[in-house]
Protein backbone atom coordinates (compact mmCIF):
# COMPACT_ATOMS: atom_id res chain seq x y z
CA UNK A 1 0.00 0.00 0.00
CA UNK A 2 2.62 2.13 1.04
CA UNK A 3 4.79 1.38 -2.09
CA UNK A 4 1.87 1.80 -4.16
CA UNK A 5 1.33 5.15 -2.98
CA UNK A 6 5.02 5.98 -3.80
CA UNK A 7 4.90 4.90 -6.97
CA UNK A 8 1.62 6.84 -7.55
CA UNK A 9 3.44 9.74 -6.56
CA UNK A 10 6.65 9.26 -8.36
CA UNK A 11 4.79 8.83 -11.58
CA UNK A 12 2.74 12.16 -10.79
CA UNK A 13 5.72 13.90 -10.14
CA UNK A 14 7.22 12.67 -13.43
CA UNK A 15 3.97 13.75 -14.64
CA UNK A 16 4.00 17.03 -13.45
CA UNK A 17 2.70 19.37 -16.19
CA UNK A 18 -0.34 17.07 -16.13
CA UNK A 19 -0.88 17.77 -12.35
CA UNK A 20 -0.34 21.25 -13.30
CA UNK A 21 -2.97 20.77 -15.71
CA UNK A 22 -5.05 18.84 -13.66
CA UNK A 23 -5.23 21.83 -11.23
CA UNK A 24 -7.34 23.87 -13.16
CA UNK A 25 -10.04 21.65 -12.38
CA UNK A 26 -9.33 21.63 -8.62
CA UNK A 27 -12.12 18.91 -8.16
CA UNK A 28 -10.79 16.26 -9.96
CA UNK A 29 -7.36 16.97 -8.00
CA UNK A 30 -9.49 16.11 -4.93
CA UNK A 31 -11.47 13.43 -6.14
CA UNK A 32 -8.03 11.14 -6.46
CA UNK A 33 -7.11 11.48 -2.97
CA UNK A 34 -4.54 14.49 -3.90
CA UNK A 35 -3.64 17.73 -2.32
CA UNK A 36 -1.63 20.47 -3.54
CA UNK A 37 -0.44 23.88 -2.68
CA UNK A 38 2.10 26.13 -4.96
CA UNK A 39 4.43 28.38 -2.49
CA UNK A 40 5.44 31.61 -4.15
CA UNK A 41 8.00 33.39 -2.49
CA UNK A 42 10.95 36.40 -2.51
CA UNK A 43 13.03 37.61 -0.11
CA UNK A 44 15.59 40.83 0.17
CA UNK A 45 13.95 42.59 -2.19
CA UNK A 46 15.54 45.90 -0.37
CA UNK A 47 13.03 48.50 -2.29
CA UNK A 48 13.76 47.55 -6.09
CA UNK A 49 10.18 48.31 -7.24
CA UNK A 50 11.50 49.46 -10.85
CA UNK A 51 13.94 47.22 -12.83
CA UNK A 52 17.54 47.78 -12.24
CA UNK A 53 18.15 50.19 -14.73
CA UNK A 54 19.81 49.64 -18.47
CA UNK A 55 23.33 50.70 -17.48
CA UNK A 56 25.16 47.17 -19.07
CA UNK A 57 25.59 45.99 -15.50
CA UNK A 58 24.90 42.56 -14.27
CA UNK A 59 20.99 42.48 -13.22
CA UNK A 60 20.23 44.98 -15.96
CA UNK A 61 16.14 45.05 -16.74
CA UNK A 62 15.65 42.58 -14.16
CA UNK A 63 12.75 42.28 -10.83
CA UNK A 64 10.08 45.49 -10.76
CA UNK A 65 7.22 45.41 -9.12
CA UNK A 66 4.98 45.52 -11.77
CA UNK A 67 6.66 42.56 -13.77
CA UNK A 68 6.32 40.41 -10.87
CA UNK A 69 2.77 41.49 -10.40
CA UNK A 70 1.99 40.34 -13.67
CA UNK A 71 4.02 36.90 -13.03
CA UNK A 72 1.97 36.76 -9.32
CA UNK A 73 -1.26 36.82 -11.52
CA UNK A 74 -0.29 34.15 -14.19
CA UNK A 75 0.61 31.62 -11.91
CA UNK A 76 -2.85 32.37 -9.93
CA UNK A 77 -4.50 32.13 -13.30
CA UNK A 78 -3.55 28.33 -12.95
CA UNK A 79 -6.59 28.19 -10.89
CA UNK A 80 -4.92 26.00 -7.82
CA UNK A 81 -4.58 27.19 -4.30
CA UNK A 82 -1.28 30.11 -3.35
CA UNK A 83 0.47 31.38 -0.72
CA UNK A 84 2.52 34.51 -1.81
CA UNK A 85 5.73 34.86 1.17
CA UNK A 86 8.59 37.08 2.02
CA UNK A 87 11.38 36.23 4.11
CA UNK A 88 12.68 40.12 5.16
CA UNK A 89 14.63 43.56 4.50
CA UNK A 90 11.76 44.56 2.54
CA UNK A 91 12.92 47.85 2.78
CA UNK A 92 16.36 49.82 1.97
CA UNK A 93 18.50 49.58 -1.49
CA UNK A 94 16.67 52.88 -3.69
CA UNK A 95 16.41 56.11 -3.35
CA UNK A 96 12.25 54.99 -2.91
CA UNK A 97 13.14 54.01 0.33
CA UNK A 98 14.92 56.95 1.31
CA UNK A 99 11.87 59.34 -0.15
CA UNK A 100 9.39 57.37 1.38
CA UNK A 101 10.32 55.46 4.36
CA UNK A 102 8.52 52.19 2.45
CA UNK A 103 5.35 53.01 1.97
CA UNK A 104 5.30 52.10 -1.58
CA UNK A 105 6.92 48.51 -1.21
CA UNK A 106 4.24 47.61 1.47
CA UNK A 107 1.45 49.13 -0.75
CA UNK A 108 3.15 46.49 -3.80
CA UNK A 109 3.35 43.65 -1.26
CA UNK A 110 -0.87 44.61 -0.48
CA UNK A 111 -1.84 44.79 -3.93
CA UNK A 112 0.63 41.38 -5.08
CA UNK A 113 -1.68 39.59 -2.46
CA UNK A 114 1.37 38.52 0.08
CA UNK A 115 0.18 36.65 2.87
CA UNK A 116 2.87 37.44 5.23
CA UNK A 117 5.92 38.50 5.19
CA UNK A 118 8.79 38.43 8.59
CA UNK A 119 10.74 40.84 9.25
CA UNK A 120 14.62 41.44 8.02
CA UNK A 121 17.52 43.56 9.57
CA UNK A 122 16.87 46.57 7.56
CA UNK A 123 13.33 46.54 7.82
CA UNK A 124 14.46 48.28 11.30
CA UNK A 125 16.73 50.81 8.98
CA UNK A 126 13.99 54.20 9.89
CA UNK A 127 13.22 52.65 12.73
CA UNK A 128 10.67 50.65 14.59
CA UNK A 129 8.15 53.71 14.23
CA UNK A 130 8.50 53.95 11.10
CA UNK A 131 7.81 50.24 10.19
CA UNK A 132 4.87 50.24 12.43
CA UNK A 133 3.86 52.98 10.35
CA UNK A 134 3.78 51.44 7.24
CA UNK A 135 2.55 48.87 8.37
CA UNK A 136 -1.26 50.73 8.00
CA UNK A 137 -0.70 50.26 4.38
CA UNK A 138 -0.15 46.07 5.12
CA UNK A 139 -2.86 43.70 4.12
CA UNK A 140 -0.76 40.93 5.30
CA UNK A 141 1.03 40.27 9.00
CA UNK A 142 4.27 40.56 9.79
CA UNK A 143 5.15 36.78 11.79
CA UNK A 144 8.21 36.79 13.80
CA UNK A 145 8.40 34.43 16.64
CA UNK A 146 11.86 35.07 18.32
CA UNK A 147 11.66 39.24 18.69
CA UNK A 148 9.96 40.38 22.14
CA UNK A 149 8.20 43.92 20.80
CA UNK A 150 7.14 44.61 23.90
CA UNK A 151 7.07 48.68 25.03
CA UNK A 152 7.94 49.17 21.15
CA UNK A 153 5.79 50.80 18.53
CA UNK A 154 5.81 47.14 17.14
CA UNK A 155 3.93 45.51 20.34
CA UNK A 156 0.93 45.11 18.73
CA UNK A 157 2.06 45.20 14.93
CA UNK A 158 2.99 41.29 15.02
CA UNK A 159 1.92 38.05 14.87
CA UNK A 160 4.52 35.09 15.71
CA UNK A 161 2.71 32.77 13.31
CA UNK A 162 -0.41 32.30 11.68
CA UNK A 163 -2.37 29.33 9.96
CA UNK A 164 -3.78 29.67 6.89
CA UNK A 165 -6.80 27.50 5.21
CA UNK A 166 -5.59 26.91 2.12
CA UNK A 167 -8.46 24.56 0.29
CA UNK A 168 -9.02 21.68 2.96
CA UNK A 169 -5.45 22.20 3.95
CA UNK A 170 -4.29 23.88 6.82
CA UNK A 171 -0.73 25.73 6.65
CA UNK A 172 1.03 27.28 9.61
CA UNK A 173 3.11 29.87 8.92
CA UNK A 174 5.97 31.44 11.32
CA UNK A 175 8.94 34.14 10.67
CA UNK A 176 12.45 34.02 12.69
CA UNK A 177 14.62 36.99 12.80
CA UNK A 178 18.32 36.99 12.79
CA UNK A 179 20.47 38.71 16.15
CA UNK A 180 20.45 42.41 15.94
CA UNK A 181 23.36 42.78 18.48
CA UNK A 182 26.36 44.06 16.19
CA UNK A 183 24.34 44.20 12.99
CA UNK A 184 21.44 46.79 13.79
CA UNK A 185 22.31 50.03 15.24
CA UNK A 186 21.02 50.13 18.93
CA UNK A 187 18.95 53.31 18.31
CA UNK A 188 17.30 51.47 15.88
CA UNK A 189 15.86 48.41 17.18
CA UNK A 190 15.64 49.95 20.65
CA UNK A 191 13.54 47.74 23.22
CA UNK A 192 13.24 44.93 20.82
CA UNK A 193 14.35 41.61 22.43
CA UNK A 194 16.22 38.62 20.42
CA UNK A 195 15.99 35.52 21.78
CA UNK A 196 17.20 32.06 20.18
CA UNK A 197 15.47 31.51 17.21
CA UNK A 198 15.40 27.90 16.83
CA UNK A 199 13.96 27.57 20.45
CA UNK A 200 11.21 29.87 19.27
CA UNK A 201 10.52 28.08 15.98
CA UNK A 202 10.26 24.72 17.77
CA UNK A 203 7.52 26.57 19.56
CA UNK A 204 5.64 28.01 17.57
CA UNK A 205 5.87 25.18 15.09
CA UNK A 206 4.66 22.46 18.28
CA UNK A 207 1.99 25.17 18.39
CA UNK A 208 1.16 24.68 14.58
CA UNK A 209 1.05 21.03 14.44
CA UNK A 210 -1.17 20.86 17.64
CA UNK A 211 -3.61 23.16 16.32
CA UNK A 212 -3.62 20.63 13.31
CA UNK A 213 -1.53 22.15 10.70
CA UNK A 214 -1.06 19.84 7.40
CA UNK A 215 2.58 22.12 6.61
CA UNK A 216 4.50 23.96 8.92
CA UNK A 217 6.86 26.81 7.16
CA UNK A 218 8.91 28.95 8.82
CA UNK A 219 9.92 32.57 6.76
CA UNK A 220 13.24 32.73 8.38
CA UNK A 221 16.01 35.83 7.76
CA UNK A 222 18.84 33.87 9.60
CA UNK A 223 20.55 33.43 6.43
CA UNK A 224 21.74 29.90 4.80
CA UNK A 225 24.81 28.86 6.04
CA UNK A 226 27.86 30.33 7.43
CA UNK A 227 31.30 28.66 7.84
CA UNK A 228 31.06 29.54 11.17
CA UNK A 229 28.49 28.26 14.22
CA UNK A 230 26.42 31.13 13.66
CA UNK A 231 22.20 30.17 13.72
CA UNK A 232 21.43 29.32 10.06
CA UNK A 233 18.90 27.80 8.13
CA UNK A 234 20.43 24.31 8.08
CA UNK A 235 21.55 24.56 11.42
CA UNK A 236 17.91 25.47 11.98
CA UNK A 237 16.86 22.56 9.16
CA UNK A 238 18.58 20.07 11.71
CA UNK A 239 17.28 21.17 15.25
CA UNK A 240 13.67 21.37 13.92
CA UNK A 241 10.78 18.61 14.86
CA UNK A 242 7.90 19.73 13.02
CA UNK A 243 9.16 22.93 10.33
CA UNK A 244 8.37 21.40 6.35
CA UNK A 245 9.94 24.18 4.62
CA UNK A 246 11.92 27.34 5.37
CA UNK A 247 12.01 30.33 3.35
CA UNK A 248 15.18 31.76 3.67
CA UNK A 249 17.15 34.98 3.02
CA UNK A 250 19.63 37.77 4.29
CA UNK A 251 22.50 36.09 2.45
CA UNK A 252 21.32 36.91 -0.86
CA UNK A 253 21.88 33.31 -2.25
CA UNK A 254 20.39 32.04 -5.36
CA UNK A 255 20.05 28.60 -4.62
CA UNK A 256 20.46 25.53 -7.21
CA UNK A 257 17.44 23.59 -6.42
CA UNK A 258 16.44 23.60 -2.68
CA UNK A 259 17.88 21.79 -0.22
CA UNK A 260 16.87 18.74 1.59
CA UNK A 261 18.60 18.15 5.04
CA UNK A 262 16.96 15.23 8.11
CA UNK A 263 15.58 17.20 10.68
CA UNK A 264 15.19 15.90 14.79
CA UNK A 265 12.55 13.27 13.46
CA UNK A 266 13.92 11.74 10.72
CA UNK A 267 12.18 13.73 8.07
CA UNK A 268 12.88 16.05 5.56
CA UNK A 269 13.10 19.55 5.93
CA UNK A 270 13.74 21.90 2.74
CA UNK A 271 15.05 25.31 2.56
CA UNK A 272 15.12 27.50 -0.17
CA UNK A 273 16.22 31.31 -1.07
CA UNK A 274 15.91 33.09 -4.02
CA UNK A 275 19.06 36.17 -4.46
CA UNK A 276 17.78 39.69 -3.99
CA UNK A 277 15.67 42.83 -5.02
CA UNK A 278 13.08 40.46 -6.65
CA UNK A 279 15.18 39.40 -9.53
CA UNK A 280 13.70 35.66 -8.92
CA UNK A 281 10.50 34.66 -8.17
CA UNK A 282 10.63 31.07 -6.10
CA UNK A 283 8.04 28.82 -6.65
CA UNK A 284 7.37 25.10 -4.66
CA UNK A 285 4.74 23.31 -5.73
CA UNK A 286 3.50 20.75 -3.34
CA UNK A 287 1.80 17.48 -3.73
CA UNK A 288 0.89 15.08 -1.10
CA UNK A 289 -1.38 12.15 -1.02
CA UNK A 290 -4.22 12.53 0.80
CA UNK A 291 -3.41 8.83 3.66
CA UNK A 292 -5.31 8.84 6.81
CA UNK A 293 -2.84 11.00 8.07
CA UNK A 294 -2.75 14.20 6.04
CA UNK A 295 0.52 15.52 8.63
CA UNK A 296 3.09 16.45 6.42
CA UNK A 297 5.85 15.70 9.20
CA UNK A 298 4.80 12.12 8.52
CA UNK A 299 6.47 12.08 5.54
CA UNK A 300 10.10 10.97 5.19
CA UNK A 301 10.74 12.03 2.20
CA UNK A 302 10.28 14.63 -0.07
CA UNK A 303 11.19 13.83 -3.54
CA UNK A 304 12.27 16.93 -5.39
CA UNK A 305 12.34 17.83 -9.01
CA UNK A 306 12.38 20.71 -11.30
CA UNK A 307 9.22 21.54 -12.61
CA UNK A 308 10.02 21.38 -16.65
CA UNK A 309 6.66 22.21 -17.83
CA UNK A 310 3.97 24.82 -17.65
CA UNK B 1 -15.18 -16.00 15.96
CA UNK B 2 -12.90 -16.03 13.06
CA UNK B 3 -14.54 -13.22 11.94
CA UNK B 4 -13.54 -11.56 15.03
CA UNK B 5 -9.80 -13.09 14.43
CA UNK B 6 -10.35 -11.55 10.98
CA UNK B 7 -11.55 -8.34 12.16
CA UNK B 8 -8.59 -8.00 15.23
CA UNK B 9 -6.06 -8.96 12.52
CA UNK B 10 -7.49 -5.81 9.94
CA UNK B 11 -7.71 -3.52 13.28
CA UNK B 12 -4.12 -4.46 13.94
CA UNK B 13 -2.84 -4.49 10.34
CA UNK B 14 -4.77 -1.06 10.01
CA UNK B 15 -2.60 0.77 13.20
CA UNK B 16 0.17 -0.57 12.18
CA UNK B 17 0.06 1.32 8.82
CA UNK B 18 -1.18 3.82 10.23
CA UNK B 19 1.48 4.28 12.13
CA UNK B 20 4.13 3.21 10.21
CA UNK B 21 2.99 4.49 7.10
CA UNK B 22 5.23 7.98 6.01
CA UNK B 23 3.34 10.07 3.23
CA UNK B 24 5.36 10.97 0.51
CA UNK B 25 5.60 14.47 -0.27
CA UNK B 26 6.95 15.69 -4.13
CA UNK B 27 8.12 18.71 -4.82
CA UNK B 28 8.15 20.93 -8.37
CA UNK B 29 10.18 23.65 -8.09
CA UNK B 30 10.74 26.66 -10.17
CA UNK B 31 12.41 29.89 -10.43
CA UNK B 32 11.03 33.04 -12.18
CA UNK B 33 13.38 35.19 -13.46
CA UNK B 34 11.42 38.69 -13.40
CA UNK B 35 12.69 40.31 -16.71
CA UNK B 36 11.43 43.24 -18.73
CA UNK B 37 8.38 41.56 -20.07
CA UNK B 38 5.41 42.84 -22.24
CA UNK B 39 2.81 42.01 -19.61
CA UNK B 40 2.85 44.48 -16.46
CA UNK B 41 0.32 45.11 -13.55
CA UNK B 42 -1.69 48.02 -14.56
CA UNK B 43 -2.70 48.61 -11.35
CA UNK B 44 1.00 48.54 -9.46
CA UNK B 45 1.89 50.65 -12.56
CA UNK B 46 -0.81 53.22 -11.82
CA UNK B 47 0.14 52.82 -8.06
CA UNK B 48 3.88 53.32 -8.27
CA UNK B 49 4.00 56.19 -11.24
CA UNK B 50 3.77 59.23 -8.70
CA UNK B 51 6.42 58.35 -6.18
CA UNK B 52 8.54 57.20 -9.35
CA UNK B 53 8.11 61.02 -11.18
CA UNK B 54 9.05 62.74 -7.88
CA UNK B 55 11.36 60.74 -7.24
CA UNK B 56 13.30 60.70 -10.28
CA UNK B 57 13.47 64.32 -10.60
CA UNK B 58 15.73 64.47 -7.73
CA UNK B 59 17.60 61.54 -8.69
CA UNK B 60 18.40 61.65 -12.00
CA UNK B 61 21.15 64.32 -11.90
CA UNK B 62 24.28 64.02 -13.12
CA UNK B 63 27.00 65.07 -11.15
CA UNK B 64 29.99 63.15 -12.68
CA UNK B 65 31.90 60.21 -14.95
CA UNK B 66 33.00 57.33 -14.10
CA UNK B 67 35.68 56.08 -16.76
CA UNK B 68 34.60 51.82 -15.56
CA UNK B 69 32.28 49.82 -14.46
CA UNK B 70 32.47 49.41 -11.06
CA UNK B 71 31.74 46.67 -8.81
CA UNK B 72 32.08 44.95 -5.02
CA UNK B 73 34.72 42.45 -5.02
CA UNK B 74 37.23 41.61 -2.13
CA UNK B 75 40.02 41.65 -1.28
CA UNK B 76 40.03 44.44 -3.20
CA UNK B 77 37.71 46.58 -6.13
CA UNK B 78 38.03 50.02 -7.53
CA UNK B 79 34.68 50.74 -6.14
CA UNK B 80 35.70 50.09 -2.59
CA UNK B 81 39.09 52.39 -3.43
CA UNK B 82 36.62 55.14 -4.70
CA UNK B 83 34.52 54.87 -1.34
CA UNK B 84 37.46 54.71 1.48
CA UNK B 85 39.29 57.76 -0.66
CA UNK B 86 36.52 59.71 -0.90
CA UNK B 87 36.02 59.24 3.18
CA UNK B 88 39.61 60.23 3.74
CA UNK B 89 39.82 63.10 1.55
CA UNK B 90 36.68 64.50 2.59
CA UNK B 91 36.52 63.86 6.40
CA UNK B 92 40.08 65.51 6.02
CA UNK B 93 37.96 68.69 4.47
CA UNK B 94 35.35 68.20 7.08
CA UNK B 95 36.98 67.72 10.39
CA UNK B 96 40.90 70.08 9.36
CA UNK B 97 42.52 67.05 10.46
CA UNK B 98 45.25 64.63 9.20
CA UNK B 99 43.45 61.39 8.93
CA UNK B 100 45.62 58.21 8.85
CA UNK B 101 43.16 56.24 7.19
CA UNK B 102 39.31 55.64 6.34
CA UNK B 103 37.78 51.95 5.38
CA UNK B 104 34.69 50.92 4.17
CA UNK B 105 32.89 47.87 5.22
CA UNK B 106 32.05 45.28 2.83
CA UNK B 107 28.48 44.97 3.82
CA UNK B 108 28.08 48.35 3.10
CA UNK B 109 28.65 48.79 0.12
CA UNK B 110 25.14 47.83 -1.40
CA UNK B 111 25.51 48.85 -5.68
CA UNK B 112 27.91 49.46 -8.19
CA UNK B 113 28.73 52.42 -10.32
CA UNK B 114 28.51 51.74 -13.82
CA UNK B 115 30.39 53.24 -16.52
CA UNK B 116 29.30 56.74 -17.71
CA UNK B 117 27.07 58.96 -16.13
CA UNK B 118 27.05 58.80 -12.47
CA UNK B 119 23.65 60.14 -10.69
CA UNK B 120 22.63 61.05 -7.20
CA UNK B 121 20.62 58.22 -7.50
CA UNK B 122 23.13 56.06 -8.09
CA UNK B 123 25.19 57.02 -4.84
CA UNK B 124 21.77 56.48 -2.40
CA UNK B 125 21.77 52.75 -4.06
CA UNK B 126 25.45 52.66 -3.48
CA UNK B 127 25.03 54.08 0.39
CA UNK B 128 21.74 53.99 0.79
CA UNK B 129 21.90 54.02 4.71
CA UNK B 130 22.06 57.53 6.55
CA UNK B 131 25.42 56.43 8.26
CA UNK B 132 27.62 59.21 9.24
CA UNK B 133 31.55 59.74 8.74
CA UNK B 134 33.29 59.67 12.08
CA UNK B 135 37.05 60.23 13.09
CA UNK B 136 38.22 58.06 16.13
CA UNK B 137 42.25 58.15 17.50
CA UNK B 138 42.98 54.43 18.71
CA UNK B 139 45.97 52.56 19.25
CA UNK B 140 47.54 50.88 16.68
CA UNK B 141 47.22 47.57 18.84
CA UNK B 142 43.37 48.06 18.23
CA UNK B 143 43.98 49.23 14.57
CA UNK B 144 45.45 45.60 14.08
CA UNK B 145 42.61 44.19 15.94
CA UNK B 146 40.18 45.90 13.57
CA UNK B 147 42.44 45.15 10.61
CA UNK B 148 42.29 41.32 11.65
CA UNK B 149 38.51 41.61 11.69
CA UNK B 150 38.63 43.00 7.67
CA UNK B 151 40.95 40.05 7.11
CA UNK B 152 38.75 37.90 8.71
CA UNK B 153 35.27 39.00 6.52
CA UNK B 154 37.80 38.82 3.20
CA UNK B 155 38.89 42.33 2.90
CA UNK B 156 37.32 46.10 3.23
CA UNK B 157 38.13 48.23 1.13
CA UNK B 158 41.07 50.52 2.64
CA UNK B 159 42.13 54.55 1.73
CA UNK B 160 44.84 55.55 -0.44
CA UNK B 161 48.04 54.71 1.71
CA UNK B 162 47.35 51.40 3.21
CA UNK B 163 48.38 48.36 2.28
CA UNK B 164 47.79 44.85 4.26
CA UNK B 165 48.03 41.37 3.38
CA UNK B 166 45.42 38.53 4.26
CA UNK B 167 47.06 35.05 6.12
CA UNK B 168 44.74 32.88 7.15
CA UNK B 169 42.37 35.22 8.14
CA UNK B 170 44.76 38.07 9.58
CA UNK B 171 45.97 41.26 8.88
CA UNK B 172 49.56 41.27 7.75
CA UNK B 173 52.58 43.08 6.99
CA UNK B 174 50.50 46.28 7.53
CA UNK B 175 51.52 49.16 6.18
CA UNK B 176 50.54 52.81 6.98
CA UNK B 177 51.99 56.00 4.75
CA UNK B 178 54.90 54.11 4.48
CA UNK B 179 55.71 52.70 7.67
CA UNK B 180 54.74 49.39 9.45
CA UNK B 181 52.14 49.48 12.02
CA UNK B 182 53.25 50.16 15.20
CA UNK B 183 51.00 49.20 18.15
CA UNK B 184 51.57 51.77 20.55
CA UNK B 185 51.61 54.84 18.18
CA UNK B 186 48.04 56.56 17.91
CA UNK B 187 46.16 56.74 14.48
CA UNK B 188 43.40 58.61 13.16
CA UNK B 189 41.16 56.66 11.59
CA UNK B 190 37.33 57.15 9.61
CA UNK B 191 34.65 54.79 9.94
CA UNK B 192 31.14 55.11 9.49
CA UNK B 193 29.25 55.76 12.80
CA UNK B 194 27.54 52.05 12.18
CA UNK B 195 31.47 50.74 12.29
CA UNK B 196 32.87 53.18 14.98
CA UNK B 197 29.97 52.06 17.39
CA UNK B 198 30.47 48.46 16.85
CA UNK B 199 28.41 47.39 14.30
CA UNK B 200 29.60 44.94 11.54
CA UNK B 201 31.12 42.83 14.98
CA UNK B 202 33.65 45.56 14.96
CA UNK B 203 33.64 45.21 19.05
CA UNK B 204 37.50 46.59 19.17
CA UNK B 205 36.05 49.78 18.31
CA UNK B 206 32.90 50.36 20.39
CA UNK B 207 33.54 52.84 23.36
CA UNK B 208 36.02 54.78 21.69
CA UNK B 209 34.91 58.33 21.61
CA UNK B 210 34.23 59.59 18.02
CA UNK B 211 34.58 63.58 16.36
CA UNK B 212 30.85 63.66 15.14
CA UNK B 213 29.68 66.43 12.82
CA UNK B 214 26.47 64.93 11.35
CA UNK B 215 28.19 64.28 8.19
CA UNK B 216 25.93 61.80 6.36
CA UNK B 217 28.59 59.63 4.27
CA UNK B 218 26.28 59.66 0.78
CA UNK B 219 27.24 63.31 1.49
CA UNK B 220 30.59 62.51 1.75
CA UNK B 221 30.83 60.29 -1.53
CA UNK B 222 28.34 63.03 -3.60
CA UNK B 223 30.77 65.89 -2.90
CA UNK B 224 34.28 63.63 -3.99
CA UNK B 225 32.88 63.01 -7.15
CA UNK B 226 31.93 66.28 -7.50
CA UNK B 227 34.36 68.11 -7.03
CA UNK B 228 36.28 65.73 -9.20
CA UNK B 229 33.21 66.81 -12.17
CA UNK B 230 34.01 70.76 -11.28
CA UNK B 231 37.87 69.98 -11.62
CA UNK B 232 37.35 68.05 -15.04
CA UNK B 233 38.44 64.96 -13.74
CA UNK B 234 36.66 61.55 -14.19
CA UNK B 235 36.19 58.99 -11.59
CA UNK B 236 39.17 56.74 -12.32
CA UNK B 237 39.60 53.69 -9.38
CA UNK B 238 41.20 50.37 -9.91
CA UNK B 239 42.73 47.81 -7.69
CA UNK B 240 46.29 48.69 -6.68
CA UNK B 241 47.30 45.86 -4.30
CA UNK B 242 46.15 47.61 -1.17
CA UNK B 243 44.60 44.96 -0.12
CA UNK B 244 46.11 41.25 -1.01
CA UNK B 245 45.79 37.66 -0.30
CA UNK B 246 48.87 35.96 0.79
CA UNK B 247 49.35 32.58 1.02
Amino acid sequence: MLINRRKFLQQAGMAGGAIAAASVLPAAAHTAGIRRITILHTNDVHSRLDPFPMDGSRNQGMGGVTARGAVIEEIRNEGGEVLLLDAGDIFQGTPYFNMYKGEPEIKAMTMMGYDASTMGNHDFDGGLENFATQLQHAKFPILISNYEFSGTPMESKFQPYKIFQKGDLKIGVLGVGIELRGLVPENLYGKTVYTNPIEAANQSADALRKKGCDMVICLSHLGDKYDDDKISDEILAKETYDIDLIIGGHTHRFFEEPRKYRNRRGNDTIVNQVGWAGIQLGRLDYTFSGSQKKNLSNANTVVIRKKTRE
Amino acid sequence: MLRKITLFVALVFFAVSCSTSKQSISLLYKDYRIEKQTKTDSALVKMLQPYSVSMNASMNKVIGFSNDNLNKKQPESGLGNFMADAMLVMAEKKFRKKIDGAFMNDGGIRSYIPKGNITTGKIFELMPFDNLVVVQDVKGSVLQQFLDKTAADGGWPVSKGITMGIKEKKAVNISINGKPLDNNATYSIVNSDYVAGGGSDCTMLKGIPFLNRGYLLRDALIEFVSDLTKQGKPLDFTIEKRVVNVN
